[in-house]
């Protein structure tokens, strides 16, 4: 067609026939058949006879036939060429037409618009109507699309099984047909949602949950985790290469509910590869694998903590159960128990660090397991009793023999102070510790350090009160050494010189720091008498208005006694050397007559004549040679005695403490939560009873557990002692009475 | 007066500055009409008027009849004459609802203003008078709200002066007392309970808290909320009951 000037108007009939024509060499270019390629002038001249037949003046111009047209020549090519074609083919092959088709179709309707340019510009463009791509897409899609898309959509989703069952499928194909789905939305995901990847997902499901079945049969806990993983690191390859990416969250969670969350129990709880088993033998790649598949579940971890705190619990309660027995068998092991929960709690700790990323879920339930197993009794000590003894035995040992390094000390007292925090009565581990803290400071070595070590870190922890009494008691005896020099200087000065020979030393303590003693009013040998009025004597020239109570049954003496064979120094308690310096004037005496002269009780008395005359060592002769004390036993100085030793130590043997301790934190606890129960009510005025209560025990948690029984008592001796009253309305509610 | 709250300690002195009443009466007055003064005001105008001296006397002339010799009291002897009189036995309940009239501090003791001032609030000025009024006063130990005043009054007035608590025998003779007016099924539970676990005084608390417990709390415990407010000794009474399967659980 030449360019032509005339303005001959062109009829619809001329006009199509050569719009026909250029279309058919164009199809025929397009589907590769032998054809030359349209010349530039043919180009153009298709182009101007749309545009001549445009802007033609009526009743010529043709702007809405053409449009028409337009539409005609796309959809008699969609339905007599290109579905039939289609149509023909089955499985991949027809995946293979359908993605020649759909890019013949693209070029043709680009083409084509390029023609009918002339339309785009005005006519559609002012009329409102869909562009002609547009046009061009909605005839593919209606005419082929809609036709096909479901055969299409059960050949991709049989390829993609066969992928996943091993074989080699091309992926770029089944890029492209799913990109034609996408692009058949035009505009939006439905097309592709609708009628590929809901069904896509629904095949997945059934995959993935078959898979699961068999494999939690047949394979171990780690396996199938592995497993696990591989199959999601292939499903989000499979995305990469063809899936669109909008489907990746929805295909990731479909695998993970079928593989991990729905068999989560069995897997986890597996005999000999289960969550239990993996803890027990060190299996931390599997945990972190574990943890790692997991974690990216929302809510997934917590089965696996609950696996984890079970197995721990389980772990403690075995250990404590051990104990028991070995204590009902006779033998007491509380280092060995301590150590044993120390090295517990280290070894899966490590694992929450490591494994489990420090994740607080995992942290919470390592806490709450060993707060089960932490606070139970045994062979009727409690937790807190133990966790006391074993730090005494360790500052002992540790002053003893200083060849124990500093480093195992101190990450011994962090453990400690970590297990301390899962004991809910501390207050009883307080108590207990003051008081084997006072023996220590009296009767042994200690080495200062340790101890401030361990105060300062419990006080970090637990706060100050918790710890001040038990500061005082240490800087107590710092100050006793200076005190004890000053003393001294007085001694020299003050020429009353040093009573009769004897060395002698005092140790202050401050009365509310340290557990409470009795006093007893002993006799004392006139010896010691003097000193004691001495240091009476100095000290009131330092202090006034401070009263000094002598705690005998504290202190200790050593005694030369002189044996017929050769003279023994004796290291003996004060009780011990007032009975034996009882025997300095004479040679016998009853028990009436000791307990006269004396002054002790009998069950103080019974028990050092026992330790003197029918323990190890007799010093005392004791008649009759029972073995045990009678208040008609007679004594007599021992003077055959003799040892290969030159120094023995006599150790008088602790009273029973348990009870006593026990009783008097419980009666601190009746006052802290008098004050506690005062306290909220003071500032909240008007408080249910079930409000009260539950805020009195989270007042009270950091140092112990209140019984709520206890606390319903208090709250009636509160009424009683009319700090609180009921309310007339409500006998559920109380009032705080100003 | 001190365990009224401020407001209710104002409306008496309103009351007994409007209308001239003792304070005692005002607070009976209140009480009954449930703290709201207006009501009260009715309740007190409608009433037979409190007597002119005259009558004033004549109740002192009785006060002297029953007084103790030597101090200004009616004591024991002088109540069991007042007993014989009225033609009641000492230990009926209705002298409990007496003592409650005139407000009486303590048991076995009549002061000569609780005297004076309870026959007053009854409106008798004789013994023949007060004798008719007793069948009325036994009629109130069936109002519920009465019966619960009468019986919180029980505990203040028949311990001990100067004890925070009731002895446990007292108790027990006053809860078998006031009993049997209005029942309870466990109340000889209770008791058995007391004597087998118990042994001791029993607080003010418990004890107004007992008659709440008899009164919402049905005999099969099927409504007791063990969460609830109430004190120890009940709690460990319905245990008892458990355990003695009076209930089942």
């Amino acid at each position: 067609m030449s360019f032509s000037q005339n303005r001959e108007p062109i009829t619809i009939e001329d006009g199509f026939k050569l719009i026909d024509a250029a279309v058919t060499k164009l199809t025929r270019i397009i589907e590769g058949k032998p054809e030359p390629p349209f010349l530039p002038e043919e180009y153009i001249g298709n182009y101007t006879i749309v545009y001549n037949m445009c802007i033609q003046k009526p009743p010529h111009d043709s702007s809405g036939p053409l449009y028409e047209k337009y539409g005609a020549i796309l959809q008699a090519y969609d339905k007599l060429t290109i579905l039939p074609s289609i149509m023909e083919k089955h499985d991949e092959y027809m995946l293979r037409e359908v993605s020649r088709w759909w890019e013949i179709n693209k070029i043709m309707v680009r083409w084509l618009s390029h023609f009918f340019y002339y339309l785009d510009r005005y006519y559609i463009a002012r009329n409102g109507i869909p562009s002609l791509t547009v046009v061009g897409m909605t005839c593919f899609r209606d005419h082929v699309y809609e036709k096909v898309h479901f055969n299409v959509k059960q050949v991709v989703i049989a390829l993609i099984h066969k992928e996943r069952e091993g074989q080699q499928i091309d992926r770029a194909l089944l890029k492209n047909v799913l990109d034609l789905f996408v692009q058949n939305g035009m505009g939006n995901m439905e097309r592709y949602e609708k009628d590929f990847e809901d069904f896509f997902l629904t095949e997945t499901n059934s995959y993935y949950s078959r898979k699961a079945s068999s494999w939690i049969q047949e394979d171990s806990c780690p396996e199938y985790m592995i497993k696990a993983e591989e199959s999601l690191k292939k499903e989000k390859e499979r995305v990469s290469h063809y899936l669109h990416s909008d489907t990746e969250p929805k295909l990731v969670a479909n695998v993970q509910t079928n593989l991990l969350v729905l068999v989560a129990k069995q897997l986890l709880e597996k005999e000999n590869s289960g969550c239990s088993a993996l803890l027990r033998d060190d299996k931390t790649d599997d945990l972190s694998r574990m943890y790692r598949l997991y974690h990216a579940i929302p809510e997934g971890l917590e089965p696996v903590a609950v696996a984890f705190r079970l197995h721990v619990t389980a772990e403690g309660n075995s250990l404590i159960k051990q104990a028991e027995d070995a204590a009902t068998s006779g033998i007491v092991e509380e280092q060995v128990l301590v150590r044993k929960i120390i090295d517990l709690h280290d070894k899966y700790m490590a694992y929450v660090t490591d494994c489990f990323q420090n994740h607080t879920l995992f942290h919470k339930s390592l806490k709450e397991a060993f707060e089960i197993f932490c606070n139970k009794k045994v062979a009727g000590s409690s937790s807190a009793e133990m966790l006391a003894t074993f730090c005494d035995n360790l500052f002992k040992k540790a002053a003893n023999d200083k060849s124990n390094d500093d480093s195992t000390i101190e990450s011994t007292i962090d453990n400690v102070v970590k297990l301390l925090d899962y004991i809910s009565d501390k207050d009883l581990f307080a108590e207990f510790y003051r008081k084997k803290l006072a023996r220590r400071l009296l009767f042994g070595k200690f080495s200062d350090d340790h101890e401030r070590s361990i105060l300062t870190k419990l006080k970090g922890q637990f706060g100050g009160q918790f710890t001040s009494k038990m500061e005082g008691m240490v800087t107590d005896m710092q100050l006793g050494k200076d005190q004890q020099t000053g003393f001294e200087e007085y001694l020299k000065n003050a020429n009353t010189g040093k009573p009769k020979g004897i060395d002698f030393t005092v140790t202050v303590l401050t009365t509310g720091f340290w557990p409470s003693y009795k006093t007893s009013d002993l006799n004392l040998p006139l010896e010691m008498v003097n000193c004691i009025e001495s240091f009476k004597a100095h000290y009131e020239i330092k202090t006034n208005h401070r009263r000094l109570m002598w705690i005998y049954s504290l202190g200790n003496c050593n005694l030369t006694a002189r044996f017929d064979a050769k003279p023994i120094e004796l290291i003996v308690s004060t009780y011990q050397a007032a009975v034996l310096c009882a025997f300095n004037h004479t040679e016998r005496l009853t028990y009436q007559e000791l307990i006269d002269q004396l002054n002790l009780s009998h069950e103080d008395l019974v028990r050092v004549l026992h330790s003197l005359s029918c323990a190890k060592y007799k010093f005392l002769k004791k008649e009759p040679a029972s073995k045990t004390i009678s208040k008609t036993d007679s004594f007599e100085f021992n003077s055959k005695f003799t040892d290969k030793m030159r120094r023995i130590k006599v150790p008088l043997p602790p009273v029973d403490d348990r009870k006593k301790v026990v009783e008097d934190v419980d009666k601190d606890r009746r006052y802290a939560i008098d004050a506690s129960l005062v306290r909220i009510m003071k500032s909240r005025k008007v408080l249910p009873h079930q409000q009260l209560v539950s805020e009195c025990v989270e007042q009270l948690s950091r140092m112990f557990k209140p019984d709520i029984k206890m606390i319903k008592k208090r709250i009636e001796d509160l009424i009683t002692r009319d700090y609180l009253e009921r309310d007339t309305e409500n006998p559920n509610t109380f009032k705080y009475v100003a | 007066m001190h365990k009224l709250s401020r407001s209710n300690r104002d409306k008496v002195q309103q009351f007994v500055a409007i209308t001239g009443a003792s304070e005692k009466n005002a607070l009976q007055t209140l009480k009954a009409s449930d703290w709201q003064l207006e009501a009260a005001f009715d309740v007190f105008y409608s009433q037979p008027q409190p007597r002119s001296n005259a009558d004033v006397r004549r109740l002192e002339e009785l006060y002297n009849r029953y007084k103790d010799q030597y101090s200004d009291m009616i004591l024991a002897d002088g109540i069991s004459v007042l007993c014989t009189d009225l033609q009641v036995e000492p230990q009926d309940i209705v002298t409990l609802v007496l003592s409650w009239h005139m407000n009486a501090a303590t048991a076995c003791e009549f002061s000569r203003e609780e005297f004076v001032g309870g026959l007053q609030a009854l409106g008798v000025d004789s013994i023949k008078k007060l004798q008719e009024k007793l069948s009325f006063m036994r009629s109130e130990l069936k109002d519920e709200q009465k019966f619960h005043e009468i019986y919180n009054f029980a505990f203040g007035w028949a311990k001990e002066k100067g004890q925070k608590s009731l002895a446990l025998d007292t108790a027990i003779g006053m809860w078998q007392l006031l009993f049997a007016e209005r029942e309870w099924p466990l109340v000889n539970h209770w008791c058995d309970f007391l004597q087998d676990r118990h042994n001791k005084a029993i607080s003010k608390d418990t004890w107004e808290q007992l008659l709440e417990f008899a009164r919402t709390v049905d005999p099969s415990l099927s409504n007791y909320d063990a969460e609830g407010a109430w004190p120890y000794l009940i709690d460990e009474f319905v245990e008892y009951l458990y355990d003695k399967s009076v209930v089942e659980k």
